[in-house]
C-alpha cells in the first residue's frame, strides 16, 4: 500500500476493469509485443514518460467514463501498474 | 539589496482557444485534449498587430515611476528565451530604448537560460547596480536603476509549442530594479544549469521528465536555505506558467499547498516565455494576495540548449 493509496476506499468493482483497460492501453502505447502485467514498474521497467502517462489517464477516463482526481496523484508513490490502478479505483468519479 | 521598485505588464486583448492552434501546429485531437484536461490550457494570448518592440514598449510605458526618471536608468536588460528574434541589423531592444528616451543606457539581452533568463536578468541587474559607484549627488532619490524587460513573439513553430508540455503566449513585463529599494527585496537566487538536458543532443526526454520536478525542488530548497527561510515561511509561489499538472505534482513533492501557487494565468495566457513570474506578480497584487513583509518564491525552468532550473525568494 502506497502513501497515495493509504486509507482510501477502493472501488472493488472498478479496479479490475482499470487493470484490464490499462494493460491493454499500455501494450499499445508502448508498442510492446509482450503483455503488460500488474506488477510491472511504470517508469523503471516500462519506461513510461510523464507525457505518455497523461495520455494513458485520458484514454482510461474516456473508456471507463470516469474522471480521475489527478490533483492528489503523486506519481512518485505509484510505482507499478497495480498501484496506479488501485489509486484510480479509489480516486475517481463517474465522468 | 536588489529590489523590484515597480512591475508592469502588457497582455494582448485578443485570446484564441487552444483548438485553433491544432491545425497550424500539427496537433492531434488527443494532444489538444491533453492540454485542456491536464495541462489546464484553455486560451492563448496573441497579438498579431504588435511587434516585439511594441509588446515591450507597452509594458514599459505602463511602469509607474519610469516617466521623468529616464536619466536614472543605467541598464536595460531583455531577459529572453529565444536567441534570435529579428534579422540583423534590426534590434527590437534598441528600438524600445529609443522610444522610451533611454538611448544613454547600456542595453543588452540575456538569452542563455531560455525561459529562466528573466530571473537571471533581475539578478544581473541587481549585481550591476550594486557594483556601480554612487551617483553624483549621493542622494538615494537620484540613484541608478535598471529596467528589465521580458516577453516575446510566438512567431515560429518552436516559439509556439513546447511539445506535450505547453503552448506559448505573447505578452510582456517590465520591472524597475534598484540596488537598495525597500519594495520586493530579493533575498536569494539559486540556479542550476544542466547541460546534459540539451534538447537537441542531450539526454532522452523521458529522463528529463523524470528529473524535472526533483531538480526544480532542489533549486527551490537551495534558494530558501540561502534566504534563511523554509517553505513554511513562504506565503505564495509565483510559478512559471508551464502548465497546471506540473505544479500540482511539484507541490505534492514539496508538500506545499497548490492553492498558494498563482496559477490563474495558465488557462488564459499560456506560457509567456520569461514574463510569467511578473505577470503572476501583478495578479497576486491585484488579488491582494501579498502583504507587507510576506515572503514569496518565484520559480522558472528554461529548456533549450540545456536546461536551467531557477528560484528566487523575495520579501514584499
Amino acid at each position: 500500500m502506497t502513501a497515495s493509496n493509504a486509507g482510501t476506499e477502493i472501488d472493488a468493482e472498478l479496479r479490475p476493469r482499470v487493470v484490464d483497460t490499462m494493460t491493454a492501453i499500455l501494450t499499445r502505447l508502448l508498442r510492446r509485443t509482450e503483455p503488460v502485467t500488474e506488477t510491472m514498474r511504470l517508469a523503471d521497467e516500462l519506461d513510461l514518460s510523464s507525457s505518455l502517462s497523461l495520455e494513458l489517464l485520458l484514454e482510461l477516463e474516456d473508456r471507463l467514463e470516469i474522471q480521475i482526481d489527478v490533483e492528489t496523484m503523486n506519481p512518485d508513490e505509484l510505482q507499478t501498474v497495480g498501484e496506479l490502478a488501485t489509486f484510480i479505483a479509489g480516486h475517481s468519479r463517474p465522468g | 539589496m536588489t529590489a523590484l521598485d515597480a512591475v508592469a505588464v502588457y497582455l494582448p486583448p485578443h485570446r484564441a482557444p487552444i483548438e485553433s492552434f491544432a491545425e497550424p501546429l500539427g496537433l492531434t485531437d488527443i494532444q489538444v485534449r491533453l492540454f485542456r484536461r491536464f495541462h489546464g490550457l484553455s486560451e492563448i494570448g496573441i497579438d498579431p498587430d504588435r511587434t516585439l518592440s511594441d509588446l515591450l514598449h507597452a509594458a514599459a510605458s505602463a511602469l509607474p515611476g519610469l516617466r521623468g526618471q529616464e536619466h536614472r536608468i543605467r541598464y536595460v536588460l531583455h531577459g529572453r528565451a529565444l536567441p534570435v528574434v529579428a534579422p540583423y541589423p534590426h534590434n527590437p531592444l534598441h528600438d524600445v530604448c529609443r522610444a522610451l528616451g533611454l538611448e544613454h543606457a547600456v542595453a543588452f539581452t540575456v538569452t542563455q537560460q531560455s525561459c529562466a533568463s528573466g530571473l537571471l536578468a533581475i539578478e544581473l541587474a541587481g549585481r550591476l547596480l550594486a557594483g556601480d559607484p554612487p551617483g553624483d549627488t549621493g542622494d538615494s532619490d537620484d540613484s541608478a536603476l535598471a529596467l528589465v524587460l521580458t516577453g516575446e513573439k510566438a512567431f515560429t513553430q518552436d516559439a509556439r509549442l513546447l511539445p506535450g508540455t505547453s503552448l506559448f503566449g505573447e505578452g510582456a513585463a517590465a520591472c524597475l530594479v534598484s540596488a537598495t529599494g525597500p519594495r520586493d527585496r530579493l533575498l536569494a537566487y539559486a540556479c542550476n544549469q544542466r547541460g546534459e538536458f540539451d534538447s537537441e543532443v542531450g539526454e532522452t526526454p523521458e529522463r528529463f521528465q523524470r528529473e524535472y520536478r526533483p531538480s526544480l525542488a532542489e533549486v527551490i530548497h537551495r534558494a530558501l536555505a540561502e534566504a534563511g527561510v523554509t517553505l513554511d515561511d513562504i506565503h505564495l509561489v509565483l510559478p512559471h506558467n508551464v502548465n497546471i499538472v506540473t505544479w500540482q505534482r511539484l507541490c505534492l513533492l514539496l508538500k506545499f499547498p497548490v492553492e498558494r501557487v498563482v496559477l490563474d494565468n495558465v488557462p488564459v495566457n499560456g506560457h509567456v516565455f520569461c514574463a510569467d513570474a511578473f505577470i503572476n506578480y501583478r495578479t497576486a497584487r491585484e488579488r491582494g494576495l501579498l502583504r507587507e513583509g510576506e515572503r514569496y518564491l518565484v520559480a522558472a525552468v528554461g529548456v533549450g540548449d540545456g536546461a536551467t532550473f531557477s528560484a528566487m525568494v523575495f520579501e514584499h
